[in-house]
């Protein structure tokens, strides 16, 4: 039977990492480069804070056993919830991990050592069981087919990372639009959309804002992973996009009488009036014109 | 010895899964245990290529989508030195990446470097050699020319990252340069659009301070930052008249565009979190006031479309304002080891106003001025409360509701010659969102999961939005230490009906995925994965002054993607991996780009109802352990991009590498 961390921090019985090394060297030789390390060498930690019993509890018994995982906390052996709890008895501290009792991965069973391997890691930070995108795609399978797209984000090549826009740890609710959704992406500046980190031109404030942008948020019209369209568009043409919402009808938009239908003289017949963003080159914001004409 | 080779199989294995782009080589040379030197342990590799690619059919896509060229390469490169005590003298720890640098399009560099219990700081430096096509012809309309470089920088800054009195120094900078179109457009006399080239210049730097200490046991975290942007793009005409074109009139003698836009968008964020046995609370505020200030100056002479000679200047200037105020207040209460109830608060209060004041002037004589006065008030409010209760080790479950309410202001003003016209209007948006799922987990290796959603919005903002909206998700989860095996499904109704716009999008996604590892010599992984979308949504449009209403858009899309991987070591020397791409989306069926008439009359609106493409990318790689220290690479890439019913638009690209990865 388990015992769970609390009850054995609460115990006696810590004899210290050095008795560690004898049966497990292999983990040892390399300990000194993991962050964990920084327990025994502070030198200040008590004894259910410092090196392996900070979070393999007391050794004392699995000693005397001669091993095995009953005698000691083998996160192997821990179900998601206790593997979750032992970990953040030291790692609550971090405000990037406040929210992460109520996050979508946790309510999933997805716990730490889902995604992290404390003495495996092969990424050079976060002790990342595998390197960052792999890890992801291990589950999100769907997105990784997103970034196989012909227009994506860089994130196979390796320019941008998941946690650029995401955290995995849980987000606060993304109040830059309503709704729930999306749960797990992290906010930029003033809680805004992480796109704005880096399309920093489309922040504004504008003048003369596209309402639609600030109200629903960036994918509206743009699908962020990859798509099959130019511009990570949800469509192939803008045209399509535009009208669907730029239709007169219903209590949509500023005014609540539907949004504005394009002018009567722009003739969709013709060719150059297909391309909206042609003329309306604003389209996320203008300073200078209603219409996003400049 | 045995620790280490196994160790270097080991990462070899992992980090050669899902690999998607050839280079850089993922294995490493030298000793995954690093060497010691004197009271720190080292750990280097570095590799060093030469990259080639060949590309036929449109490079302008090729560029756009993959953009590998020739040339020699850091393709990548690694460094950790680690104190062997925890005791460095200056520092415990730096540890360096680099990937791409040289010339690649996507090029990357980080660095840590810490003391323990004294510092830390992290820096990255990221280049992305960004290209737009801008495409005219019917497959991807657009007349968005780029050909710029993003750049990012982060670098922070934490003292006594250890301790219960920590201090954040930070900077993060981006831009953008490059010659790309501006948003000036000339028109000849038939009013078809030229856009004027531009040199992009956009600059954004953040400076931020913060401090994060303990009372009463809570953390409190606040952090100062200043946001400045700033945007310099300017056009010029060069060049009389727009050159190639006939027109019956001549062009523009001179043209001249300059529009500075800067702010700033200094902010505070004050965060607070605390952990108890039986509760857990985070807050979070943050109160941003953006402004910028702009001024568009745009001159022009020469002929006017009907042939008179006009020297006109339009000069707009003014400033936008965005204060934003948030708050996020999260509270969980673990009443019994089995049952949490958490709830959210959120508020989002964002005023954007700005006012613009137009002029413009014909031969020196001022003939037009108007002034603009927005105003765009959001104000949402939404609380989450959820329960998640563990019935055994086998069984949980998890249920929310979600209240949200919003409400959006707007004004708009314009005054003209003195006279203001003004609109005003209020609108409150009420959305109310229901969560259930649960999670098994049968026997250890096994993890079921199924969760759905339902959410109810009174009055979306644009036809597009959630209204009548409803998610389900279900996945499955097979896992042992050599084995992984996943499937899932998940679908995304919509529909946002009212009278002439009857939108409706439906989304259902279906993957299956599986790893394997038998032996540590290798190991085999794919993906399939199937992505549906079918929108439809009503549209107004003209033609030739005629409104035509009760016509729709539809779109059609299938996506199906596979992804597929192996790996073999040999004799613990040679690592071969063998991958392949590929990513179909069939469309509709239809044989023609215009397909059927149905949804709308107009031509241009049945092309756009599909879109197949396909894009499929093999690969194989191999890594010869030369030394302990020295490893030959050497891979080949095909890249194939094809449009069913733009073939202009398709490319193919033979793409490679050899080089050599040593430690020193």
């Amino acid at each position: 039977m388990l015992l769970p961390a609390a009850a054995l921090a609460a115990t006696d019985g810590y004899v210290g990492s050095a008795a560690c090394k004898t049966c497990h060297p292999n983990v040892w030789s390399t300990f000194n480069r993991n962050p964990h390390y920084k327990s025994i060498a502070s030198g200040d930690k008590p004894p259910a804070q410092t090196g392996c019993e900070g979070c393999h509890g007391p050794g004392k018994a699995h000693i005397d056993a001669g091993g095995g995982k009953a005698t000691i906390i083998a996160f192997s052996q821990l179900s998601p919830e206790k593997a979750l709890d032992n970990c953040l008895r030291c790692h609550t501290q971090t405000m990037s991990r406040a929210n992460i009792r109520r996050s979508d991965h946790t309510l999933n069973g997805v716990a730490c050592n889902t995604c992290h391997s404390i003495h495996g890691s092969k990424a050079p930070r976060a002790l990342l069981a595998k390197p960052q995108t792999e890890l992801c795609y291990q589950c999100h399978a769907d997105v990784r087919a997103q970034f196989s797209m012909p227009f994506k984000h860089r994130v196979n090549e390796g320019f941008m990372n998941c946690t650029d826009c995401h955290n995995p740890h849980g987000a606060s609710q993304p109040t830059w639009r309503a709704g729930g959704r999306p749960r797990m992406v992290d906010t930029a500046l003033a809680n805004e959309e992480p796109c704005l980190k880096c399309h920093t031109e489309k922040r504004g404030p504008f003048v003369f804002e596209h309402a639609a942008v600030r109200v629903d948020g960036c994918e509206g019209c743009h699908m962020p992973h990859g798509s099959a369209n130019s511009r990570l568009l949800r469509k192939p043409v803008v045209f399509t996009l535009c009208l669907e919402c730029h239709n007169g009808a219903g209590v949509f938009g500023r005014q609540g009488a539907g949004v504005p239908t394009q002018s009567g003289s722009h003739n969709m017949a013709d060719p150059k009036f297909q391309n909206c963003t042609a003329c309306h080159v604003r389209v996320h914001g203008s300073n200078a014109d209603v219409t996003l004409l400049r | 010895m045995r620790i280490h080779i196994t160790s270097i199989v080991v990462l070899w294995a992992s980090a050669a899964f899902a690999q998607q782009t050839v280079a850089p080589t993922p294995e490493t040379a030298g000793l995954a245990r690093g060497e010691n030197r004197g009271d720190y342990n080292v750990v280097d590799s570095v590799e060093v290529g030469y990259r080639i690619a060949s590309i036929a059919g449109s490079l302008p896509q090729y560029r756009s989508s993959v953009n590998y060229g020739n040339g020699v390469r850091l393709l990548a490169s690694y460094l950790s030195i680690n104190s062997r005590d925890g005791h460095g003298k200056l520092f415990d720890q730096i540890v360096i990446t680099t990937q791409g640098l040289g010339n690649d399009p996507y090029e990357s560099a980080t660095f840590r470097v810490q003391k323990n219990k004294l510092y830390r700081y992290d820096g990255s430096w990221r280049l992305n050699d960004y290209f737009n096509p801008g495409l005219t012809s019917d497959g991807a309309t657009g007349q968005h020319f780029l050909n710029t470089r993003y750049q990012l920088q982060d670098h922070d800054l934490t003292l006594f990252p250890d301790s219960n009195l920590k201090f954040f120094v930070g900077y993060t900078g981006s831009s953008q340069t490059g010659p790309a179109f501006s948003s000036d457009l000339l028109f000849d006399s038939r009013g078809a659009i030229y856009p004027v080239f531009a040199d992009v210049k956009r600059v954004r730097h953040e400076f931020r301070v913060g401090n994060e200490f303990r009372v009463l046991g809570i953390r409190v975290n606040w952090m100062h930052g200043w946001d400045n942007f700033r945007e310099d793009t300017g056009a010029t005409l060069t060049t009389a008249g727009i050159p190639g074109i006939v027109t019956a009139v001549p062009g523009l003698t001179a043209y001249r565009n300059a529009s500075p836009y800067h702010g700033n968008s200094p902010y505070w964020r004050v965060a607070l979190f605390a952990e108890r046995n039986w509760i857990s609370l985070n807050g979070r505020f943050t109160y941003t006031s953006g402004g910028r200030n702009f001024v568009v100056d745009e001159s022009a002479a020469g002929p006017d479309r009907f042939g008179s000679a006009v020297n006109r200047q339009v000069v707009t200037y003014g400033t936008g304002g965005r204060p934003v105020a948030t708050g996020n207040l999260n509270v969980s209460v673990f009443a019994t080891s089995k049952l949490t109830l958490t709830n959210s608060t959120a508020i989002y209060n964002v005023r954007t106003q700005g006012d613009s004041y137009f002029a413009q002037y014909d031969n020196s004589t001022q003939s037009v001025d108007y002034f603009n006065f927005n105003y765009l008030g959001i104000r949402t409010f939404a609380n989450e409360a959820s329960l998640n209760y563990q019935f055994s080790p086998l069984a949980g479950a998890f249920a929310g509701y979600q209240y949200s309410n919003r409400r959006i202001s707007s004004v708009e003003q314009v005054t003209l010659s003195g006279s203001a016209d003004t609109i005003r209007y209020d609108q409150t948006n009420q959305l109310q969102v229901g969560r259930l799922g649960f999670r098994l987990r049968p026997l250890k290796p096994l993890s079921i999961l199924v969760s759905g959603e339902i959410g109810r919005n009174d009055q979306p903002f644009t036809p597009v939005a959630d209204r009548n909206y409803h998610a389900l998700n279900g996945r499955v989860q097979y896992r042992t230490k050599t084995l992984l095996l996943a499937g899932g499904a998940e679908t995304l109704y919509n529909a946002n009906s009212v009278a002439l716009s009857a939108y409706s999008s439906q989304s259902r996604k279906y993957f299956a995925s599986g790893s394997w590892t038998p032996r540590s010599w290798v190991s085999f992984d794919g993906t399939f994965s199937r992505q549906h979308l079918y929108t439809v949504g009503g549209i107004a449009y003209f033609t030739n002054f005629n409104l035509v209403q009760g016509e729709q858009s539809t779109y059609l899309s299938n996506i199906n993607s596979v992804v597929v991987g192996a790996r073999f070591a040999i004799r613990d020397r040679v690592d071969v991996y063998a991958g392949f791409t590929r990513v179909r989306d069939a469309g509709d069926g239809r044989a023609t780009v215009y397909g059927s008439a149905a949804g709308s009359t107009l031509a241009a609106f049945q092309a756009a109802q599909t879109f197949p493409i396909l894009f499929d990318s093999p690969m194989l790689r191999a890594s010869v352990r030369i030394t302990p220290k020295l490893r030959w690479n050497v891979g080949y890439q095909y890249y194939g991009y094809r449009q069913d019913f733009y073939r202009d638009q398709g490319f193919r690209a033979n793409t490679g590498y050899t080089s050599v990865t040593f430690s020193f």
